[in-house]
């Protein structure tokens, strides 16, 4: 029986090519999206499953207190101080390590290249089981030795045997390689943590950091850096709840109160977590949206194999009441229809994975990623899918067909009535719905991220270049004479040095007050340490005051003498301050609360608007501009005119002739940006390819749908015709049947937008006007391209002559 | 065999009521040959699916081998159905996808009989009807007399004792007719009951009992001089 229902399954697919194709097309689209949807999340989820123990490994994270106004409420990292307290204090831990990513200039053989390193406390070897192809993992133990990848090893030198070679650091601090290791796998937190773009060649113990820029091993409280993790292993008879419930006391009783004014708690997350932190921390739940999202496109897909089937089903009334009046039972024909769909499912998945084996690699060649299609693996899962697809898509066209009475079937009473019809309607509207809130959803969001990416050019993006690591001693000597030369080059602007350049996620602040002491009175203030030309160079203006100054002895800050220093200050800080206008601003001073620092007075001498210097996401805030020179960690240098790429030339063979031992590194100032910006990039790309799924499977279903229904009703045509209806009028008459669905559709699927986009919305402190308008858009648009859908086949049908319309049947 | 008594057949839509059959008493003895004539509309075809137990009668009784089917489920008809009648339509309803075997085995597929049983009891049909040298043939492939022949194969490879003919006739040209009608002769000569609706007196002929319908009464019902 089996057998004759397959063998009637794929006749039919042959005798019915076009509905056969479509079908099959739609529901391989929906399939393959969905299996990628899931392996990606599977993928994603299981990172660092290889390390012996990872089950035991958790990382240890800090929740930002919520009037630190970061835009981020979860961080990955935790104070250095943490991880020594929890090693003394919780004895059952069997290890502890701390991580901190820094960029030096590493000289290994021959070549110097600027490289990240992770520097590590020793254990971080014992947590994580390494490949060890020499050495072993005490290799950390060594304050002087080096761990380094099979693949940063044979860049530098050619090959792995490198044991004992040396190492330099920024031209003046020796390493020896203690162990080389196999490249850790993609699928690790260590290699793909979005945005961070590090991965892990060169681990060195944290005491070098000690030694190289007296880095306090105890730890302290003053930086919190995403990226720099704490790892904890527990025995296997401890659990994350018990490390939770410990942590959370230490928290309470050993941490200063100081730090509860940045962290407001910290928290344990297996290992398995870490590589989604980023994401977590940005509050976007990237995965469960890839999740659902891939699930609703199948959802589409299955609704559109059912209103196709359906529609075509019921040309098979006939077949149907044969069937049964020679004795079948609905029982019997119901499996004989759903055989079908299922045969249907599985010519569709094979056609998906057939799709995934090209995609797959694809996707990871760009993504960096090493996902794989595991049949052994994920076969019950794609067999369990195939028949639920084919089962759920197959019931309803199933059941509506075989319930028929044998006369009626016989009769093809219910390819004549309105049996169905109102369901057909509802399926319609429901993918419908589907795609036009995705479409709005995807509508908003690149609203709002033209948005911010048009509130970044207050500055001069496109013609900015940086010049990063110039933090180094030796350098700074030299910056003086760096920026005279470099000025004197025909295209250079101006040369503006700073701890920080716009866009970058930096956030050094200080609680400032306008009377000394005054606790209640006081706020937080983001601090940029720059040199006079940085005003210039960004093209800030002066409101009022002026502009400090090399030669005024209170305008610069020097550490550990300064008392009372000169600053500007931004507009929103008078707010905070009282003060009413820029004018007033001149000569008035405030206080800082920090009792370690030995400045304690600031005196307002220019201020500036208020700008959003790391802009994307943030809110505006209160800034203090201060000259500050040992500070400065990257040079701005404004081009305009001449040749880009030429001058950027002439610039490097100015800093080779000025700090000849340190290569130039620079970038575009566009590119600081990008690094954030792509991320709400890629959300939007992501979002934007399921909603285009969605909406080219809605759209082909609605094809199909008006291709049937116009064959159906072409004897009411040609009747109409005869009566005298234009073309047009029967156009109409076709297209209206399906506006019905399409607008009751859209009337549920853009409050929902509304509320999803609000989502998006919510984490940027500067968001686009109303989300309603670009809604109402883009479900105007959906409409407009189903109108367009059904008005090409309403309008052949409307054009064919009445008399062929009558004779059809 | 069979037996109706004070049939009716009412048809309800919204606003009118159609009465198709007004209260029919007939009989059929085993091994009859029945035409069913009378003009469009006078309830022949509704007969002829309550006989073939395709509908149920809105009031009356039909005794079919002394058993009151008149208010079975459509399951319990089902099971009747498929052991003792096979029907032959005027439009053939053989379908399309299956070649001509296949759709003789369909009447066998809903029964329990082992597949090497049933492709012998298929071939044997075939014989029986001249069409072995056509059973890998589409439906679509054949003459309107070869279809219905393949029609009549379809109702008796199951040995049922009735067979059901709505216009057998009608859509076939006056020698695919003939031999249409010579079939069920010979099936009616080895003990088929057969009931057939027909327009044409001249293949009414064939029947040895002719029951004329008008308005949903039995008119007349009169037997042929043998």
């Amino acid at each position: 029986m089996i057998w004759n229902n397959i063998k009637i399954a794929l006749r039919n697919l042959r005798k019915n090519k076009l509905f056969a194709t479509i079908n099959i097309a739609g529901l391989a689209l929906g399939l393959s999206i969905y299996i990628f949807g899931g392996l990606l999340v599977s993928y994603e989820r299981t990172h660092d499953a290889f390390f012996d123990n990872s089950e035991n490994i958790y990382t240890i994270g800090s929740v930002a207190a919520p009037d630190l106004n970061l835009g981020i409420d979860l961080m990955n990292a935790a104070y250095s101080a943490i991880g020594p307290i929890i090693e003394t204090e919780l004895p059952d831990v069997e290890a502890v390590a701390r991580t901190i990513t820094e960029e030096y200039l590493v000289t290994m053989g021959a070549d110097s290249y600027y490289q990240m390193i992770r520097f590590a406390d020793p254990d971080l070897l014992r947590i994580f089981s390494m490949q060890y192809i020499h050495g072993d993992n005490t290799a950390l133990d060594d304050p002087s030795g080096i761990v380094i990848s099979a693949t940063a090893a044979t860049k530098y030198f050619g090959t792995t045997d490198v044991l004992g070679e040396v190492v330099t650091l920024n031209n003046e601090f020796d390493y020896r390689i203690a162990a080389v290791i196999q490249d850790i796998p993609q699928n690790s937190h260590f290699n793909s943590m979005p945005v961070m773009d590090v991965v892990l060649d060169v681990i060195a113990p944290i005491k070098a950091l000690v030694r190289m820029r007296d880095w306090d091993e105890a730890g302290g409280y003053n930086n919190l850096s995403m990226g720099n993790l704490t790892y904890v292993m527990l025995p296997s008879t401890l659990d994350g709840a018990w490390l939770q419930t410990q942590i959370d006391s230490i928290f309470e009783r050993l941490v200063p109160d100081s730090a509860k004014e940045t962290i407001s708690s910290i928290f344990a997350s297996p290992i398995s977590h870490a590589n989604l932190s980023i994401w977590d921390s940005l509050g976007l739940p990237i995965v469960t949206v890839v999740q659902l999202l891939s699930f609703l496109v199948l959802v589409v897909a299955c609704v559109n194999y059912a209103n196709l089937a359906t529609a075509q089903a019921l040309g098979r009334s006939r077949e149907v009441g044969m069937r049964k009046t020679m004795g079948a039972t609905q029982g019997q024909l119901l499996m004989q229809f759903l055989t079908e769909s299922v045969l249907m499912a599985s010519i569709a998945m094979i056609v998906a994975i057939a799709a995934l084996e090209i995609i797959i690699p694809l996707f990871n060649n760009v993504a960096n990623k090493v996902m794989t299609l595991d049949y052994m693996r994920t076969l019950p899962w794609l067999l369990v899918t195939t028949l639920l697809v084919g089962l759920c898509a197959g019931l309803y066209p199933a059941w509506l067909i075989t319930r028929a009475s044998p006369i009626d079937a016989l009769r093809d009473l219910a390819r004549k009535g309105k049996k169905g019809s109102r369901v057909r309607a509802v399926m319609i509207g429901a993918q419908f719905a589907i795609s036009a809130f995705m479409l709005s959803i995807v509508a908003v969001v690149y609203m709002q991220n033209q948005k911010i990416n048009e509130s970044s050019y207050i500055f001069p993006r496109a013609e900015i270049y940086s010049l990063n690591r110039i933090g180094v001693d030796s350098i700074q000597d030299r910056l003086d004479t760096l920026r005279h030369e470099l000025e004197s080059l025909p295209n250079v602007d101006s040369v503006g040095w700073s701890s920080q350049v716009p866009y970058e996620q930096n956030h050094t602040t200080t609680n400032v007050t306008q009377i000394p002491g005054d606790e209640a009175g006081k706020f937080s203030i983001q601090l940029l340490r720059m040199s006079p030309e940085f005003l210039d160079t960004y093209g800030i203006p002066i409101l009022a005051g002026r502009n400090l100054n090399r030669d005024v002895a209170n305008d610069i800050y020097v550490d550990e003498e300064t008392e009372v220093l000169n600053v500007l200050v931004n507009e929103l800080t008078l707010t905070n301050l009282g003060i009413a206008s820029p004018q007033d601003a001149i000569n008035q001073r405030f206080f800082d609360l920090d009792e370690e620092d030995t400045l304690r007075e600031m005196v307002i001498v220019g201020v500036v608007p208020t700008q959003n210097i790391v802009g994307l996401f943030n809110e505006e805030k209160p800034w203090m501009y201060l000259y500050r020179p040992d500070a400065f960690r990257i040079g701005s240098v404004r081009i305009t005119g001449g040749n880009m790429l030429t001058t950027i030339e002439e610039i490097e063979n100015v800093w080779d002739r000025v700090i000849p031992e340190y290569p130039m590194q620079g970038r575009f100032l566009d590119d600081v940006f990008d690094e954030i910006y792509n991320v709400f990039k890629f959300m939007n790309m992501t979002l934007a390819g399921f909603a285009l799924v969605a909406l080219s499977l809605a759209l082909i279903g609605l094809f199909g749908l008006a291709a049937f229904m116009a064959a159906q009703r072409t004897k009411e045509i040609g009747v109409r015709k005869v009566m005298g209806a234009s073309s047009m009028q029967i156009a109409r008459l076709l297209v209206w049947q399906f506006s019905k669905p399409v607008a009751w559709a859209l009337a549920i699927a853009l409050p929902l937008a509304y509320l999803g986009s609000n989502i998006y919305l919510d984490f940027f402190a500067e968001r686009i006007q109303s989300p309603i308008p670009i809604l109402l858009a883009a479900g105007s648009i959906a409409v407009l391209l189903a109108w367009c859908t059904v008005a090409g086949h309403a309008v052949r049908i409307a054009r064919s002559n009445p008399v062929l319309a009558l004779r059809y049947e | 065999m069979l037996k109706l008594h004070d049939m009716f057949k009412v048809y309800r839509t919204d606003e009118v009521e159609t009465v198709a059959l007004n209260g029919v008493n007939l009989e059929i003895d085993q091994g009859d040959f029945v035409a069913v004539m009378g003009p469009s509309g006078c309830g022949k075809s509704t007969l002829l699916n309550i006989v073939g137990l395709l509908d149920n009668p809105s009031d009356g009784d039909y005794f079919f081998f002394d058993e009151n089917v008149a208010k079975y489920s459509e399951s319990q008809r089902s099971g009747i159905r498929k052991r003792n009648i096979g029907f032959i339509f005027q439009n053939f309803n053989l379908i399309e996808e299956l070649n001509v075997a296949e759709n003789i085995e369909l009447a066998l597929l809903y029964h329990k009989i082992p597949t090497a049983k049933r492709k012998q009891r298929v071939a044997n049909v075939m014989d029986r009807m001249g069409i072995a040298h056509r059973a890998k043939h589409m439906p679509g492939q054949l003459s309107g007399g070869q279809q219905q022949r393949v029609a009549v194969a379809r109702a008796v490879v199951g040995d049922q004792p009735l067979i059901l003919a709505d216009e057998p006739t009608g859509n076939l040209d006056s020698v695919h007719g003939q031999e249409v009608m010579e079939l069920l002769r010979s099936l009616n000569a080895e003990g088929t009951t057969i009931v057939m609706v027909t327009h044409s007196p001249s293949h009414a002929d064939y029947a040895r009992r002719t029951v004329n319908l008008f308005d949903g009464h039995v008119v007349t019902d009169s037997l042929r001089a043998a």
